[in-house]
């Protein structure tokens, strides 16, 4: 079966559900006859068009307000941010309405929405999507994380975007879906044919083992993987587990792992202060302190802005192989 | 003596060349991340920046900003260096191209948030009575962020030194200008009581005599201006990315070419002159920001 990119999982995601329920809509910045800034809505305006593939002004908070407002009328908008990075514009109607209007109106209002944010960098370190300097290249989950009302989904690779991108367009709450832009053009696999819904709330295990877990998200996940094939021939053993969805997450399937192996190295792209990997270190030691044998580590983006070009500021298989190590050794 | 038109001829070519030298460093794999060129667009840079001293004013930018930074500081080096992430970069490397900051000057890549940082820096140099006029160069596009209008609105009640500089080459990326811009937009400006000015040429002598009263008028009575240009950029919007008619670039390329409307009036010599400097300096450059040290480890 041939391989299908991540940004072509999302495309093929896109076209299904707008085939299946006309309530679907895409709204955003050159996402029209460009296909958008990456690609991921081509062929969506000639199929659809203007009126379900709605191309706008640089107007962020407009539309995105907009986009909550069509979705309490039932439609079902799914609104691209050209890069995670200028979701700020929005944040107000974010935060203020799409999170909380279902729970000022008691459960009666649903908002049906789903933003789409090409988020962070190629680790790689190699070509377009390297690093565009501090504007472009954030990894901004935790602030949805925090606000209570959003469900946050982070797939790491094309069958998971595809399958639970239609999960999120299918769902009745507001869900920020973070899309690693480093994966674009990068990450292939086979893509089941088929309908392909990935229930939102499930983590997965990415390869089993029995000495230290690696909890991963996004690019972080590929990272993870590298490092338990290269330790494998050491004689080490390492289960990578992407929670797939930070909120609501997945956490039984983390404290198993943890439980299980008793070591916990966690990662991700966003820095380490106020990221996500806070709340999963919290949740393990809640739950599982007493069948840990070391410290929780964590190896994270610098506690700065992303530098532009290649740099050290982001995780890398180096670090993430040290932390191993080191919670191989305290204990 | 260096005429005004010499000076003008001189930094316009040299931002073409350092523009085209960049794609091509691109191309070559000497660059990684993105930039956005002004080709086409650079008599706005050298028209309007002119009138400013760069001791006294303050120039807030965009992601477009390589032609407004080399008119404003003259420094070809640091920015060749900075968009190579060298540490002789403008920004240590940092920052790359659309995060140009020194002296003055400041750039930034996010659509439209410049406005309101550059209306607090006109309010700050008019409390410091420095006689500053701070100017924001915005696009198009860029209309359509609503923190405009607010500080529109702030700049005209509090009367402040801020020349808002839309730079409209009628496109957004791949979005056209009918499709993002309603209405006219010097009367969104005259809205808030706000003088304007709109200009339909690239002739970088007539932007300079615009731009020259906008600005007198400004320090004369402290009050907030805006200026709307006509100008075209001539390559895409960063790279490869390109989805207008080729046929409009080529008509615009042919009638608007800011180097190309004033070559004639230069002395053929002094132009050859002119060309040859900037041909040897940008490429001197390129070869100082290879040979730097990569800006590459960094402490939190
Ligand atoms: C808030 C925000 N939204 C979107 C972008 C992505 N973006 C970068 S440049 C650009 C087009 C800007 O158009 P315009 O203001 O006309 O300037 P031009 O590129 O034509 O110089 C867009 C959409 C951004 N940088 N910031
Ligand atoms: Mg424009």
């Amino acid at each position: 079966m041939s391989k299908s990119l991540y940004v072509q999982a999302i495309n093929r995601a896109l076209h299904e559900e707008m085939d299946r329920d006309p309530d679907v809509l895409c709204i955003g910045e050159d996402i029209g006859p460009m296909g958008g800034l990456f690609g991921a809505t081509r062929g969506l305006h000639e199929r659809f068009g203007a009126e379900r593939v709605i191309d706008t002004p640089i107007s962020e908070a407009g539309y995105t307000g907009a986009a909550i407002g069509m979705a309490m009328e039932g439609l079902r908008p799914v609104v691209e941010i050209q890069f995670a990075d200028f979701v700020t514009v929005a944040f107000d109607q974010l935060n203020t309405v799409a999170a909380k209007m279902h729970f000022l109106l008691s459960g009666l209002a649903k908002v049906p929405l789903v933003v789409r944010l090409p988020y962070g960098v190629n680790l790689a370190g190699e070509g377009y999507m390297s690093g565009h300097g501090p504007h472009h290249s954030q990894s901004p989950e935790a602030w949805f994380c925090h606000m209570a009302g959003m469900k946050v989904v982070m797939p790491s690779g094309p069958a998971d975007a595809l399958g639970l991108l239609k999960a999120a367009i299918r769902d009745n709450s507001p869900v920020m879906f973070f899309e690693q832009k480093g994966l674009y053009e990068t990450a292939s696999e086979a893509l089941p044919e088929g309908e392909h819904v990935v229930p939102i709330g499930k983590a997965a295990v990415v390869c089993e083992g029995s000495d230290v877990t690696v909890i991963a998200t996004g690019a972080t996940v590929g990272l993870a993987r590298a490092v338990a094939e290269r330790l494998r021939a050491e004689g080490v053993s390492l289960e990578v587990v992407d929670p797939r969805t930070l909120v609501p997450l997945d956490t039984e399937a983390l404290v198993a792992s943890a439980i299980k192996t008793g070591r916990v190295v966690i990662t991700h792209e966003a820095p380490s202060t106020g990221g996500f990997g806070g709340e999963i270190a919290a949740r393990i030691a809640e739950q599982a302190f007493g069948r840990l044998h070391a410290p929780i580590r964590r190896v994270c983006g610098l506690d700065m802005p992303v530098p532009d070009g290649k740099n050290n500021a982001l995780p890398n298989e180096e670090r993430i192989e040290a932390a191993v190590r080191n919670v191989l050794e305290s204990g | 003596m260096t005429s005004d038109l010499a000076r003008f001829y001189q930094q316009m070519y040299v931002i073409r060349r350092l523009e085209e030298t960049l794609l091509e460093m691109f191309s070559a794999g000497e660059i990684n991340g993105t930039t956005h060129t002004c080709i086409g667009q650079e008599a706005t840079a050298a028209g309007v920046i002119s009138h400013l001293d760069s001791e006294r004013d303050v120039i807030f930018s965009n992601h477009r900003c390589h032609g407004h930074y080399v008119a404003f500081t003259d420094d070809v080096e640091g920015l060749i260096a900075e968009v190579t992430g060298r540490t002789t970069g403008t920004c240590g490397g940092k920052g790359g191209s659309q995060h140009l900051c020194r002296g003055n000057f400041y750039s930034n890549g996010i659509q439209g948030s410049i406005v309101p940082v550059a209306t607090g820096i006109a309010l700050a140099e008019r409390e410091r009575k420095s006689g500053a006029v701070t100017t924001v160069f915005i696009g198009d596009g860029t209309l359509g962020q609503g923190a405009l209008y607010e500080c529109l609105n702030m700049a005209s009640l509090w009367r402040l030194p801020l020349m808002v500089v839309v730079e409209n080459n009628h496109y957004a990326q791949s979005t056209p200008e009918e499709l993002a811009v309603s209405g006219s937009i010097s009367a969104r400006a005259a809205a808030f009581g706000i003088p304007t000015a709109e200009i339909t040429t690239t002739d970088v002598e007539e932007i300079h005599a615009t731009a020259g009263s906008a600005v007198e008028r400004i320090r004369a009575t402290g009050e907030p201006f805006f200026m709307v240009l006509d100008t075209y950029r001539f390559s895409p919007h960063s790279k490869g990315d390109d989805t207008r008619d080729p046929a409009e670039i080529e008509a615009r390329r042919a009638s608007s070419d800011p180097i190309a409307l004033i070559a004639d009036r230069l002395d053929p010599e002094l132009r050859a002159d002119i060309e040859q400097a900037a041909e040897r300096r940008v490429a001197d450059a390129r070869e100082a920001a290879l040979a730097a040290p990569v800006a590459g480890a960094v402490q939190a």
